[in-house]
């Protein structure tokens, strides 16, 4: 009796000692040395959804490792400051947090690819890592390509590239672009002509409408007339919408099928049930059957009022994951022992197996095909993974941003 | 062919509704409304809530633009009439603001990703024209915009306010003299310019979504069909919107390259000959 009390005293006053203590012990580790990651991010401007989207996601997944007790017994913090998409600003800002607060790592962020080609040249003398989590412009992992710079995203030839391996197994022959009237329409109208007659498939037109177009009554007649089986269409914001509306109005939609890269939720939620057909390639698909992404959708569900997450929060989540897999490998952040760690991560992600390579730092990762459908009862349309390619066909060889097949 | 002339019919229905009220608001106030784009994208947003709110989109046409309508004619009450002594650019900057103003509140209560408002069902459908499918919504704005002309037409020329109104714009000060109240008319003349953009917004929304950016995208056109119709020409709005949307649906058919040059040339071209506009009395 007496002993089992004494004991129990003593486990009761250790217990309570220990308990009393612990916060203290674990404010003063935390205190010592937060991990600073700095995100320069496009949180207001033309691509303002998609830079909240980043934010959303890092935070999400800064939040949850906090809770686990952070990375390698350290804190997250992260550092997010607005861009407005600017690449002045953006490495402005990049710099400033170098000086300031002594930043060493990057995380997308840098929202535009611009953005990022501004950055990578400073890596160096910055003695920084970056890991992006959007940034798709390919040169970032040919010509442009920097040690001290990782694409944990699948980048624009691999969006590009899933859409023709899954050309090539359709039964559509014939092929029209339709692009907004500036660089970007016109550059990716034109890869899509070469992509097209590379397949041995007719190209049969291209149109390209202002910025702002409205009435796309005209350009839908234009189309219908060159009898294509598809339409690749390369718009963003309002434009693109009021298109994806107005085809459907006209009914050139369903029975033309309708293509793009990069089918996001956002815009598939704005045009309703007249998206319902639209076919393309995308980055991250909330609906990817596999158990990782399932427990994914269902924890970020739970914490953001049952909203799905995008294409660019599944991407950031990706990103964080790959950075932080390599933060626990190196068991540091100084890019010294920091590069040679990420340059072998391999993980099971939310978008299946992910492996960065040590070549050109480019995360190497399936491709997936996504259709818009409507499902009974929801609220809004559905995006169904229609096709998965496997990462060696995906992703281009080392260094490159074309495809020897 | 006949489908490009229908679809440029019902695209200037949708401009009418714009050039009509910035022409009746510069007829009788003689100021130049930069708002007029901000209460088209109100309509818009405010006819999605509606929309919503009540499961009509029948609702929405009639309540919406009354909405906005009121919200003109209060600004007017509250904040332009105390201007009307001040030289033009007064209103140029305070319209501006408004725009502005206008702006960040739908960026605030709607937020900044474009809203779906359905068509209605019973206009969702198409028919077929020489084996074509035609939307019928886009034979409904036909329709609505050349009712709305008749309408407003006949209000102008035949009932007692809308001789008020003519006569106003005409001489303001003889009609003050005559113990017309002018200030009232100013009023009244503003909120239905404003409930007509609204309900131009209305009746977009389905085509193009509710968003921020059709502001912007409105006000140019707009402003061109006042300066080609004649600033303060009922008749001229409606001859002016016609022009526009048919330069701009052939243009953009046979010469997809230059249409956005093509509206600008016209316009170009009506300054040069007819400086007033052409149905505008000679500047």
């Amino acid at each position: 009796m007496a002993t089992e009390g004494r004991l129990t005293r003593r486990t009761v006053l250790g217990a309570t000692a220990t308990a009393v203590a612990t916060p203290w012990l674990w404010r003063r580790a935390f205190a010592a040395e937060p991990i600073k990651i700095g995100m320069p991010t496009a949180l207001t401007g033309a691509l303002a959804s998609v830079g909240q989207q980043q934010k959303r996601g890092a935070q999400y997944f800064a939040k949850l490792q906090n809770a686990k007790g952070g990375l390698i017994g350290r804190p997250i913090e992260l550092l997010i400051e607005d861009t407005a998409g600017d690449p002045a600003t953006c490495v402005r800002k990049a710099r400033e947090m170098v000086e300031r607060d002594k930043v060493r790592i990057f995380l997308g962020g840098m929202t535009l690819s611009s953005e990022a080609l501004a950055i990578v040249p400073k890596l160096a003398a910055w003695n920084a890592i970056f890991m992006s989590s959007d940034d798709g412009d390919g040169r970032l992992t040919a010509s442009d390509f920097v040690p001290n710079f990782f694409r944990a995203n699948t980048s624009g030839p691999m969006d590009t590239r899933t859409v023709a391996l899954w050309m090539r197994a359709s039964p559509l022959k014939r092929f029209y672009g339709i692009g907004m009237d500036y660089a970007w329409g016109h550059d990716s109208v034109n890869s899509f002509e070469k992509l097209v007659k590379s397949e041995k498939r007719d190209f049969v037109g291209s149109v390209f409408s202002p910025i702002g177009t409205k009435d796309f009554s005209s350009y839908i007649l234009k189309i219908r007339e060159a009898k294509p089986d598809a339409v690749f269409i390369v718009m963003q914001g309002d434009d693109y919408v009021a298109f994806l509306t107005q085809a459907h109005e006209y009914r050139l939609s369903p029975k033309v099928q309708m293509l793009t890269s990069i089918v996001d939720l956002a815009s598939t939620r704005a045009v309703g049930a007249a998206a319902q057909g639209l076919a393309g390639s995308t980055r991250y698909c909330y609906s990817y059957d596999i158990p990782a992404n399932k427990k994914f959708v269902a924890m970020w569900q739970k914490a953001h009022g049952g909203a799905l997450p995008d294409v660019f929060e599944g991407e950031e989540w990706q990103a964080c994951e790959i950075l932080a897999a390599g933060i626990a490998k190196a068991g540091s952040i100084e890019p010294a022992k920091l590069r040679p760690a990420l340059e072998t991560v391999a993980i099971n992600s939310i978008k299946g197996h992910v492996a960065m390579r040590a070549c050109d730092h480019q995360a190497v990762q399936q491709g997936f095909m996504v259709r818009v459908v409507e499902k009974p009862g929801a609220s809004e349309p559905a995006l169904d993974v229609i096709a998965v390619y496997p990462a060696a066909e995906v992703t281009p060889p080392c260094r490159k941003e074309t495809y020897p097949d | 062919m006949t489908v490009e002339c229908l679809n440029a019919l019902s695209q200037s229905a949708l401009l009418f509704f714009l050039g009509v009220g910035l022409t009746l608001i510069f007829g009788i106030m003689r100021i130049v409304n930069f708002a007029h784009g901000s209460f088209y994208m109100l309509g818009a947003f405010v006819g999605y809530s509606l929309a919503r709110l009540a499961g009509s989109f029948w609702l929405a046409l009639v309540l919406a633009p009354l909405s906005v309508g009121i919200l003109g004619a209060l600004f007017e009450l509250g904040v332009l009439r105390f201007l009307y002594r001040r030289d033009a650019t007064a209103f140029l900057m305070v319209t501006f603001g408004l725009a502005l103003a206008i702006g960040e509140v739908a960026r605030l209560v709607w937020g900044s990703q474009p809203l779906e408002v359905t068509t209605p069902k019973a206009l969702s459908g198409v028919i077929f024209l020489f084996g074509l499918p035609f939307p019928l919504y886009r034979l409904f704005l036909t329709g609505a915009g050349a009712a709305v002309a008749i309408l407003l037409w006949q209000f102008l020329e035949r009932t007692r306010l809308g001789l008020l109104i003519r006569a106003t714009s005409q001489n303001a000060e003889m009609m003050h003299a005559l113990g017309t109240d002018v200030r009232l008319v100013r009023s009244f003349v503003f909120g239905i310019g404003c409930a007509l953009a609204g309900l131009g917004g209305v009746l977009a929304a389905p085509l193009v979504t509710a968003s921020l950016g059709m502001a912007v995208n409105v006000i140019i056109d707009a402003f061109v069909i006042v300066i080609i119709g004649g600033m303060g020409s009922f008749a001229g709005s409606i001859l002016g919107a016609l022009l526009v949307a048919f330069v701009q649906i052939f243009g953009e058919y046979y010469f997809p390259d230059f249409a956005m040059a093509l509206m600008y040339l016209v316009m170009l071209l009506v300054l040069v000959l007819r400086p007033g506009g052409l149905l505008g009395k000679e500047a």
